[in-house]
């Protein structure tokens, strides 16, 4: 078996590549799917944490490059998903100590045996980036509807395009604010389609609730009841090749955003 | 309280004026993206536009007598191509005389043709008689390119429609 290899990058720090990562990697794994998840962001690893495997890890992935244990020790299993583990990074040492090629051949080796290996990649434009491209072919753009994640993200992109191992980018547009587009506060979703030209693949709304699956360390994914945990899902099946129309986040929910859309409607009258 | 500041903020916002609403802020975000994206994507700094600003101009002036406090020089964008945008007011025509004129200054020295530009300012001084010339402008319009295949080297095809 040959398996998907897909790095999850924003170029800006903060616009949620790990959280996508954790998301996207738990929601392929309940699908069935075999996953690892690799962090590359050497010295400041993270994702351990969302997944709530920071307790397990004994090796990382400079420990497999140095030879000090075999690859297969330092796959980490999800708890609840054996379908799922974790390559984590190390947390004492930086960016240099991997290079390029060490990362494409760790990636090589563990498409072999899974379906799905997400690579989450470092803030930055730098070695850490071009490391955690090295061994993909495809790739996904987190970015959020501000000015500066999307400058980055443009950058990206363009880093993205010269590769030629890259077959196929595609944008998650994250911390949606349906209400703040609304009031023409936020640019929209369509809005930064346009300025950067790219293919979506999901559309994911601000939710408070990925402050606490984090303080959790269980991804919102697993949570049937939040909105961007049904997102990521929507994301996941989108990556395995099925067509799920895009969340309508203008419908109201509860009392005070029904009030709100009245007033807004009035609004638009006067 | 959540709920309470809910509510004073949604009928404070009902009260206030639509523009301090934040109802432009997002197409300045919008607007400014796009100029930024354009100068990273094409290395074009604003010092190089300005340049490339006053050649247009000047190649253009040989020929039709142009108001050049009005020319708007910008980059529209469609899928991943990219044109750009010269929306020039005219003035007015010029005649065969004075394009042979100007044609035969450049000969002379390549340079500017200084024998219009008194004409030009005259004309732009009066903002009336400015607008209403600006349905009688010409746009030149670079054939959309694939900006990542080709970021320095712009390939320039012009097409003038004028109703003059």
């Amino acid at each position: 078996m040959t398996g998907r290899v897909i790095v999850i990058t924003s170029g800006k720090g903060g616009v949620g590549k790990t959280t996508t990562s954790a998301n996207i990697g738990t929601a392929l794994a309940k699908a069935g799917y075999k996953v690892v998840l690799i962090d590359t962001d050497l010295g400041l690893r993270n994702l351990d944490l969302l997944l709530g495997l920071e307790n397990r890890i004994v090796y990382t992935i400079v420990d497999v490059i140095e030879e000090r244990c075999k690859l297969k020790q330092a796959l980490v299993k999800d708890k609840k998903n054996p379908n799922l583990s974790l390559l984590a990074a190390a947390q004492t040492r930086d960016k240099t100590a991997v290079n390029a090629e060490q990362l494409k051949g760790i990636c090589d080796t563990l498409k072999e045996e899974n379906d799905f290996v997400l690579v989450d990649c470092p803030a930055g434009i730098e070695q850490g980036f071009q490391n955690a491209v090295a061994g993909a072919s495809e790739a996904i753009v987190v970015t959020t509807p501000e000015m500066s994640a999307i400058r980055d993200a443009d950058r990206i992109i363009g880093l993205l395009e010269a590769k030629e191992e890259i077959t196929s980018y595609k944008l998650l547009l994250n911390r949606v604010r349906p209400s703040l587009i609304k009031s023409n506060e936020m640019m929209s979703v369509d809005d930064v389609v346009e300025i950067l030209s790219c293919p979506l693949v999901g559309i994911i709304p601000e939710d408070t609730g990925i402050i606490t699956s984090t303080n959790k360390g269980e991804p919102i994914v697993n949570d049937d009841a939040a909105l961007a945990g049904k997102a990521y899902r929507n994301v996941a099946q989108r990556i395995l090749g099925e067509e799920v129309p895009f969340l309508d986040l203008d419908e109201p929910k509860g009392f005070m955003a029904k009030i709100k859309n009245a007033f807004a409607k009035l609004k638009a009258k006067v | 309280m959540g709920l309470f500041s809910d509510i004073y903020n949604t009928v404070a916002r009902f009260f206030r004026p639509q523009e301090e609403q934040g109802d432009a802020s997002k197409s300045v975000a919008a607007s400014r993206l796009k100029l930024v994206l354009m100068q990273d994507r094409t290395n074009l700094t604003p010092k190089i536009l300005e340049q490339m600003r006053g050649e247009l101009i000047d190649l253009l002036s040989r020929y039709v007598e142009l108001d050049k406090e009005l020319l708007e020089l910008d980059f529209q964008q469609e899928g991943d191509q990219v044109a750009l945008m010269l929306s020039i007011p005219v003035i007015r025509a010029k005649d065969e005389e004075e394009i042979e004129a100007a044609l035969a200054g450049v000969n002379e020295e390549a340079g500017v043709n200084e024998g219009t530009e008194e004409e030009v300012d005259e004309q732009s001084g009066s903002e009336d008689e400015a607008a209403d010339e600006t349905d009688n402008e010409v746009q030149t319009v670079t054939t959309p390119e694939e900006m990542a295949a080709s970021k320095k080297d712009e390939e320039v095809k012009e097409e003038c429609q004028s109703e003059a």
